[in-house]
């Protein structure tokens, strides 16, 4: 019975996906993700020069650690957002109350399909390429062995991670704070007991330095828990309560007025705020994952110079930030404007208008950021990078996904030409912006593209049939 | 005779399924028009082309004198839509939603408006929760007062009237036929054919696409025949 519940929930998503976004560029990503790494693999030898080997350890073990932070963020949380976009009936874990099995076992293996799905997506490919490569870079055979170990517990512990702390989240939010608080102070403790080798207590990281026995149970131990515990405190939520609102949307219509169409800034507004999503993706998929990339990033303050730190940073606060998009799309589809006349490119352009409200939040993060990193020199040129890669992103976000940017993780093509059309730019204006961070505001021209690209985006996806989903 | 609905040869073809295939259907204005057929033989496909959410493979229709292909939201300001999944945005309570409608539709005094619609379908006690929470029959009264807030001269509407009671169903067949003869024009999708044959003027059958048959209810009439059977004649020929 639980192998059948589960290797039907695998189809279930398997099918989910590929239908999306058709199955051959679905079947694609892994490819992708180890032709990447096969090719970087090469480029190593290079690294070492300027990167000692444990740094980069450290680098990629932080980008595991984020991918495990991401996929639960975005997965547990995103998860909840499918249910909504194709309505509860459609998916198993929903049909499957139906069936005499516990909502807590039927959550469970929900939650075990998601790590497969994700490992095999992700981890697999990405340890694989550097496998098939390490015999030609000089890496001791098996050291792909222990480094798939490392990772792959690496990754499972940021999202278990994530997942207690969103249990936590959703059990009581005075309790999250509390916890915050305590790991905030011990971090803060360890950090100035230890330095920057506090990251070599990470066990994972511990287990592919030494490759000891110790250091695997102990971070199998790691990942354990918290995922016993979050499970232990799950508790099924019942839809069909019958709580009453007052009505936000009328007068919050009356605020927007200065919008070009204030009820559907309005509405987005609505439900955010009411989805709870609102605090929750602002911490989960917003301030954590900046958080941990500033971590990682300040390995690099010992080959460059501080303000070059924060100018990269400020770059990916801006492409984090364009995500944002993907949280004011996510609640409708386009079934709910289907009746009133809504043109795609009007609520396009209103999308555009809530993502400029909730920019809000990394506009203050960033000002934080730059002041108590010591950076107000560089305030300008960081803040004139993070608005311009922001918008720019979600301008190409637009283009290439129109409203269902979600489209953008899974389908390779898309995803590529999101690379490309990003990558470049940064590139460029990085580069400017080491020459004389100043010339970093530069930046700002993305503006032109951007707004040809959002044009363009009106044309190619009005044009298409409304999505049915 | 005006014609508010007007189609030639429209088709519309997903990969190899044709759900809607080289149709030829005018509706005159006044008229209850009942768009009849089994499951998946078009129906919501043609209405779903006729107020432009999707496009056609092929052919040509105007709907109120306008071009669908080149106005659609010309079309969608004029016309009232019941689509076929009841699906109010999940986080807006149904006041909030009939509040939303109105401000798209630059709707006057909605307020009252929604007032007048929450009384008469008797879902006041729903107002303040959330569409999400309601149950589809609730959902389905919230889309049918959405969709005739702004008392459009033309109605298409996508299987109204399948989650309500007989009560309610006895009630808004008598506002459909009252919506009709003060003026206004029904293009109703059904496959309950004792609703059609009782409200309906006109009607059409749809059978895997394929346009059977197309008339006045009166013709029937004529020949002594009910509905149902002059159905069950048309689909089974096949
Ligand atoms: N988006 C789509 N993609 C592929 N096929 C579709 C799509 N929408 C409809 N179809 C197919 O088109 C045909 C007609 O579907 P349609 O929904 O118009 O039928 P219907 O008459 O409304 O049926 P019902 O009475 O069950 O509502 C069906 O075979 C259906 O499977
Ligand atoms: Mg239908």
């Amino acid at each position: 019975m639980g192998l059948e519940l589960f290797g039907s929930m695998m189809k279930e998503e398997w099918r989910l996906h590929s239908t999306m976004f058709g199955s051959l560029s679905f079947a694609l990503f892994p490819v992708l993700i180890f032709g990447i790494v096969f090719m970087s693999s090469f480029l190593l030898p290079l690294f070492r020069a300027v990167l000692p080997a444990g740094d980069l350890a450290l680098i990629i073990t932080g980008v595991f650690l984020l991918l495990g932070v991401m996929v639960g963020g975005f997965g547990l949380l995103g998860n909840e957002v499918m249910n909504r976009r194709f309505g509860q009936m459609s998916l198993l874990a929903y049909s499957a109350r139906s069936l005499p099995l516990s909502e807590r076992y039927i959550f469970t293996n929900f939650v075990l399909k998601d790590i497969v799905y994700y490992l095999i997506l992700w981890v697999f490919p990405f340890v694989l390429g550097f496998a098939v490569a390490s015999p030609f870079i000089g890496v001791p055979p098996g050291y792909p062995l222990l480094l798939f170990a490392s990772l792959t517990l690496t990754f499972l512990f940021g999202l278990s991670a994530i997942f207690f702390l969103s249990t936590v989240y959703s059990r009581s939010k005075p309790a999250l704070a509390i916890i915050f608080a305590a790991v905030l102070a011990i971090a803060g403790w360890a950090y100035l007991s230890y330095g920057t080798g506090l990251a070599d207590l990470f066990s994972p990281l511990q287990l592919l330095h030494n490759g000891t026995w110790p250091a695997l149970i102990e971070s199998c131990v790691l990942v354990a828990i918290p995922f016993a515990v979050s499970i232990a405190l799950f508790t099924p939520e019942y839809t069909g309560t019958s709580k009453r609102f007052s009505n936000l949307l009328t007068p919050l219509t009356g605020k927007l007025s200065f919008f070009p169409y204030p009820p559907l800034a309005a509405k987005d507004l609505v439900d955010l705020w009411r989805s709870g999503g609102g605090v929750g993706q602002v911490i989960f998929s917003f301030l954590l994952p900046l958080g941990l990339i500033w971590f990682f990033m300040s390995v690099l303050r010992a080959l460059v110079p501080d303000y070059a730190v924060l100018l990269v940073f400020a770059v990916t606060a801006g492409i984090i930030s364009a995500t944002m998009y993907t949280w004011i799309t996510s609640f409708d589809t386009f079934c709910s404007y289907a009746c009133l006349p809504v043109s795609v490119s009007t609520l396009i352009t209103s999308k555009i208008c809530t993502f400029t409200v909730l920019q809000v939040i990394p506009a203050v993060f960033m000002v934080v950021v730059t002041v108590i990193t010591g950076g107000i020199l560089y305030l300008i040129p960081a803040m004139a990078l993070w608005c311009a890669f922001s918008f720019y992103s979600l301008s190409v976000s637009i283009y290439l996904t129109g409203l269902t940017p979600n489209v953008l993780v899974y389908d390779v093509k898309v995803l590529l030409a999101f690379m490309v059309l990003v990558g470049v730019p940064v590139m460029v204006i990085i580069a400017l912006a080491f020459i004389n961070p100043y010339f970093g505001i530069a930046a700002l021209l993305l503006g032109i593209p951007a707004v040809g690209l959002v044009r363009k985006g009106y044309k190619r996806w009005e044009g298409k049939d409304m999505a049915s989903f | 005779m005006v014609m508010v609905i007007e189609s030639q040869g429209l088709t519309k073809q997903f990969g190899d399924t044709m759900a809607v295939d080289n149709i030829t259907l005018s509706v005159p204005q006044g008229s209850l028009f009942g768009l009849l057929g089994p499951n998946g033989s078009g129906k919501t496909t043609m209405i779903k082309m006729l107020t432009g959410q999707i496009r056609p493979t092929n052919g040509q229709m105007t709907v109120l004198g306008l071009n669908v292909l080149n106005d659609p939201i010309g079309v969608r300001k004029s016309v009232g839509i019941i689509p076929e999944q009841e699906t109010p945005p999940s986080f807006l309570t149904a006041m909030e939603y009939l509040a939303f409608v109105g401000a798209v539709r630059k709707i006057p005094d909605i307020d009252e408006k929604a007032a007048w619609w929450f009384r008469f379908l008797e879902f006041e006690d729903k107002r303040d929760v959330l569409c999400k929470d309601l149950s589809r029959g609730t959902r389905q009264k919230l889309m049918f007062a959405q969709a005739f807030l702004h008392k459009p001269v033309l109605a298409l509407i996508d299987e109204p009237l399948i989650n309500f009671d007989p009560i309610m169903q006895r009630k808004v067949k008598k506002y459909l036929a009252e919506y009709v003869k003060s003026g206004g024009t029904i293009f109703i999708s059904t496959h309950i054919l004792e609703i059609a044959e009782e409200i309906c003027t006109g009607f059409a059958i749809l059978h895997k696409g394929k346009l059977l048959y197309s008339g006045a209810i009166s013709e029937l009439s004529g020949k002594k025949q009910h509905l149902s059977e002059f159905f069950f004649s048309q689909v089974q020929d096949d």
